[in-house]
């Protein structure tokens, strides 16, 4: 039975995998990082499977384990690589063509959202994956007219990062 | 249009990551164990609970007991090893019940909040030691300076004030070194979730 369930759940994720990288790149700038958190995410997400009962859609409730994870659970380590890799980051956007505009952008987006601080990151994802103030004051636990003034400060703050 | 708008567009259309996991990577990542905050928290507290009852382990029982008995503090022991260890259990009742409340699926600030109680939780058991401490070390100094048998092995001419005050001395500074300890510990684990918290509530 819990091998089923396991596999059913191995499934399910890994259909919609999508959404919790995208946290990992957020709240996280190498790929070791990255990998780091996107297991904790998984053990956290199986843990909390059994009480899913399909309220919310799949995705949503993804969301949520996955930002409760990178901002309360997940356990920073090897601090050091950290600064030394935005720089690598930024070398690479230089040296860069112009082709991939797109590419590039995203990348520009995703280095913006991580400078941001950890409730701010939560509120660009959501903001970026147009989820409405209910949904996010629910996420974060916030009133709505707390998640809206605090949106407009996030989207403030991130403009100024991508124009310097 | 808002350049942020614009983004979304780019957001939205972003191709797949490159890392990608397979169906049995997360099949075997399940299996693996959790290096969450709270699992280091729990770690931690399972062992200020058992550490500071485990001195009476290491401690010299002939030696303790004739103390005791030479000072006739026998019953009073008694007493307060009875009300420590029903207070111990209280704690470990409510910090179990706080700790089983801790849920990835709430909230974010919901679980923020439930983390930072149950620390608290911990944090309230160690004032509880070091009250208790300074209570019976008190109570203790109290009886024995003041019996026949001790003052009779004190130098000619000594000032019980000065004994006082070297005692108290002695065990003020032993109990700040726990406090400090206790400080460097936990702010290294819980500085990042009391300014996340912080941050949800303003504008509250």
């Amino acid at each position: 039975m819990t091998q089923e369930l396991e596999k059913k759940f191995a499934s399910e994720l890994e259909k919609n995998q999508g959404i919790i990288h995208k946290v990992c790149r957020s709240y996280t700038n190498n790929e070791t990082a990255h990998k780091d958190l996107f297991q904790e995410i998984t053990i956290q997400l199986w843990k909390a499977y059994p009480k899913f009962r399909g309220d919310s859609k799949f995705s949503t409730w993804m969301y949520r384990v996955a930002f409760n994870t990178a901002i309360s659970l997940y356990r920073k380590s090897k601090r050091s690589i950290e600064t030394t890799q935005i720089f690598d980051n930024l070398k690479e956007l230089e040296f860069q063509d112009y082709d991939d505009t797109k590419d590039q952008q995203l990348k520009l987006l995703y280095n913006a959202i991580y400078s941001l601080n950890d409730i701010e990151k939560a509120l660009a994802l959501l903001y970026l994956e147009d989820k409405s103030y209910k949904e996010i004051s629910n996420t974060l636990g916030i009133s709505e007219v707390n998640a809206r003034v605090k949106m407009n400060r996030t989207k403030t703050k991130l403009k100024s990062i991508l124009n310097p | 249009m808002d350049q942020l708008e614009r983004l979304k567009g780019v957001w939205k259309n972003q191709s797949e990551s490159t890392i990608k996991f397979t169906e049995s990577d997360i099949y075997n990542m399940i299996h693996k164990r959790s290096s969450s905050i709270v699992k280091w928290i729990l770690i931690i507290s399972i062992l200020e609970f058992i550490l500071p009852n485990l001195f009476v382990f290491f401690s010299d029982f002939e030696s303790t007991n004739k103390v005791y008995e030479n000072y006739d503090l026998n019953n009073i022991m008694l007493i307060y090893t009875i009300i420590h260890i029903v207070i111990i259990l209280i704690f470990i009742y409510l910090f179990y019940k706080n700790y089983k409340n801790i849920n990835a699926d709430s909230s974010v600030k919901g679980l923020l909040h439930d983390i930072l109680k149950t620390r608290k939780t911990v944090k309230y058991y160690v004032y509880y030691n070091l009250t208790m401490a300074a209570i019976i070390g008190i109570h203790v100094f109290y009886i024995v300076f003041n019996s026949e048998q001790f003052v009779e092995k004190l130098p000619e001419n000594t000032s019980i004030i000065i004994v006082w005050l070297i005692a108290i001395g002695i065990f003020t500074f032993v109990l700040f070194l726990f406090w400090c300890f206790y400080r460097i510990v936990y702010g290294f684990f819980l500085r990042k979730l009391k300014n996340n918290y912080v941050e949800l509530q303003k504008s509250e």
